[in-house]
């Protein structure tokens, strides 16, 4: 049997109407069958909450007088993009605060303005004949502005991979503090929960779909920017008005050393219109799968280590070469399952209508990389032949080297070319302050690497973070094939 | 491997030496030992380590002759104001002292915690304190 959408509305309005969570729907299903399903449920709710880089919102503040028209505008010294009209700004929740950044950034700016709280608000302006105003310095709450439209280019991922570390230090990354040596694993979306995952072929989930944004209504605007439905990586384009919203469901979040953003609350309700959609709104944990993704490799194409399901994911742990490592979601399970609840009983009480799409989402595009003009540069295009010492060898003569060649950095090897350590021409002028004779004593012997096939712009963070000048290039074997330095960098 | 919090109060520090007594207690027992983590508390030195779970019982009896006291007791607070229930944390905890309950809020087991302080940098909302 099949539905449409007037029915269901019908249905809505006379207080008849039968909603299921994706969740539930998953018993249901198993119970009844698919045709059963079909029949007598109306609508599956889905939810989710996580963190969600590409979100912000549009704000009009109404003109000052004399009119201003901002240059530059910062709210709670976050910095707002401005390149619309005199008194139109977008806050994003990524950009972080002038004066606290890795505390404060547009997400709590966010937060902050739902919660009610006054936003401070400072811009300048190079002024013209029609907004002579150079500065404003003041407070607004929500309810002082003309719009407030929170508006996200890209939520409610289809699906995202579950983040681990291969290297040998921790890294804080948007997926989370992730531990050396496959130390935790991280992942996020609510699996069977999340709204795409429960209308993978955007069949009606689309253009002007009605949805909850962040516990008020919002509507699905298009797809999401890196929108990729061919691998199953489909995102959306959402709108809603801010000052319907709750602070509940729009939080803003810092990862450490990473930056700033925001966990979004969004629930998109699906019409079971047909026995396809009964069985697609059914899928459980199981069958829903996703890729292990190494992190600590910092490339775009990281190495994909295996395919996992949502049910091992949501377990606590997953198996990783034959061992069992800690996993837990970036996201809020609890979250994702009240908004589908909450959004249920909004159809049960009769207050949400569902619609058609105007439009669907794409189900052919892909997601590119971006075109860069320059060549990417690797370590080995750059590194330089390494002046080497053997390790048995006097420090007088790693001094006379550094001398005749001209250089700051000897590299330490032995016999078989294995890298042993670094000296510079520092560890030389300390030796003799010091009055150390054997190589041994001045040696550095944690040395930090690179390889032939690294960027060089991975080669230089490393430098810059450690404040150190060179790095020796090794082979998988650590055998010494050459070095770079600050030097050849400039 | 398990790890277990071990602080060395100050008063048993008269000498240099004394600051090692912890590691020399342990090495003793003749195992291997991992140090995660060294820090000065209010009242002596800390010392998180993970040690063999098999020699857990004999490590404690030697550490406690010494009057090495061996922690059994939380030592993070959770602001549950702040706290959002993503579970960011869960995964960093060594002892599952923070771990999800069937609805997928956080838990927090004060028993189980060591004090080892992995999970503070990884929350989100800053909802988790050292005490």
């Amino acid at each position: 049997m099949t539905k449409t959408y007037s029915e269901i509305n019908e249905k809505i309005r006379n207080g008849n109407v039968v909603v299921l969570t994706a969740e539930e729907m998953i018993d249901f299903v198993d119970e009844h069958g698919v045709k059963v399903a079909a029949d007598e449920i109306d609508v599956v709710t889905t939810g989710t909450f996580g963190p969600m880089c590409s979100s912000g919102a549009f704000l009009n503040f109404g003109n000052t007088d004399p009119p201003i028209k901002f240059e530059h505008l910062w709210l709670n010294d976050v910095h707002a993009y401005h390149g619309n009209a005199a008194v139109d700004c977008y806050i994003g929740c990524t950009r972080m605060a002038d004066i606290s950044p890795f505390e404060y950034g547009g997400g709590h700016v966010i937060e902050d303005l739902v919660s009610g709280k006054p936003i401070r608000l400072k811009g300048n302006s190079y002024t013209t004949d029609c907004y002579p105003l150079a500065e404003v310095d003041t407070e607004f709450t929500i309810d002082d502005i003309n719009q407030a439209i929170l508006c996200n280019p890209r939520n409610g991922y289809q699906r995202y991979v579950c983040a681990v570390n291969s290297s040998e230090k921790t890294i804080y990354t948007y997926m989370g503090k992730l531990l050396p040596n496959f130390g935790n694993a991280h992942y996020a979306g609510a699996g069977s929960l999340s709204p795409l995952s429960n209308d993978p072929d955007y069949e009606t989930i689309g253009l002007g779909t009605r949805i909850f944004l962040g516990g008020g209504i919002g509507y699905v605007i298009g797809e999401g920017t890196q929108h990729s439905p061919s691998n199953r990586f489909g995102t959306l384009f959402l709108k809603g008005n801010l000052k319907q919203m709750t602070p509940e469901y729009l939080r803003g979040v810092t990862y450490e050393k990473y930056g700033t953003s925001m966990f979004v609350g969004v629930g998109i309700p699906i019409p079971i219109l047909n026995e396809g959609l009964a069985k697609k709104t059914a899928i459980s944990d199981e069958n829903l799968l996703t890729d292990v993704v190494d992190y600590g490799v910092p490339r775009r194409d990281r190495p994909k280590l295996r395919q996992v399901t949502y049910k091992e994911l949501k377990s606590g742990s997953i198996e990783l070469n034959g061992k069992k490592i800690k996993c837990s979601s970036l996201s809020s399970l609890f979250h994702s399952r009240k908004i589908a609840e909450t959004l249920k009983n909004w159809i049960l009480n009769g207050n949400f209508l569902l619609n058609p799409p105007a439009e669907t989402l794409p189900t052919d595009t892909i997601f590119k990389t971006m075109k860069l003009t320059s060549e990417l540069k690797f370590v080995k295009d750059l590194k330089k032949d390494a002046e080497i010492c053997y390790e048995d060898c006097d420090v007088k003569i790693v001094a006379e080297k550094i001398v005749r060649k001209n250089t700051n950095h000897i590299v330490i090897i032995d016999r078989e070319h294995t890298l042993k350590g670094i000296v510079t021409s520092f560890d030389i002028t300390k030796a003799i302050a010091e009055d150390k004779h054997e190589l041994n004593e001045i040696i550095t012997k944690r040395v930090f690497t690179t390889k032939d096939n690294e960027p060089i712009s991975n080669a230089a963070r490393k430098m810059k973070i450690n404040k150190i000048s060179a790095l020796p290039v090794i082979d998988d074997e650590r055998k010494v094939v050459g070095i770079i330095t600050s030097e050849e960098l400039m | 491997m398990t790890v277990i919090n071990v602080t060395l109060p100050f008063g048993l520090i008269k000498k240099v030496d004394d600051y090692s007594k912890i590691i020399n207690v342990i090495l003793e027992q003749h195992i291997s030992v991992n140090i995660l983590k060294f820090s000065t508390g209010r009242s002596g030195i800390n010392l998180l380590l993970d040690i063999p779970e098999d020699k857990i019982n004999s490590i404690t009896e030697a550490l406690k002759k010494n009057d090495i006291i061996v922690n059994k007791k939380g030592r993070v607070i959770i602001d549950i104001d702040l706290c959002i229930d993503c579970g960011a944390c869960v995964s960093l905890c060594p002892t599952d002292a923070l771990h999800m309950d069937e609805k997928g809020l956080l838990e927090y087991s004060l028993e189980r915690c060591l004090g080892c302080g992995l999970c503070i940098d990884a929350c989100p909302r800053s909802a988790i304190e050292e005490t």
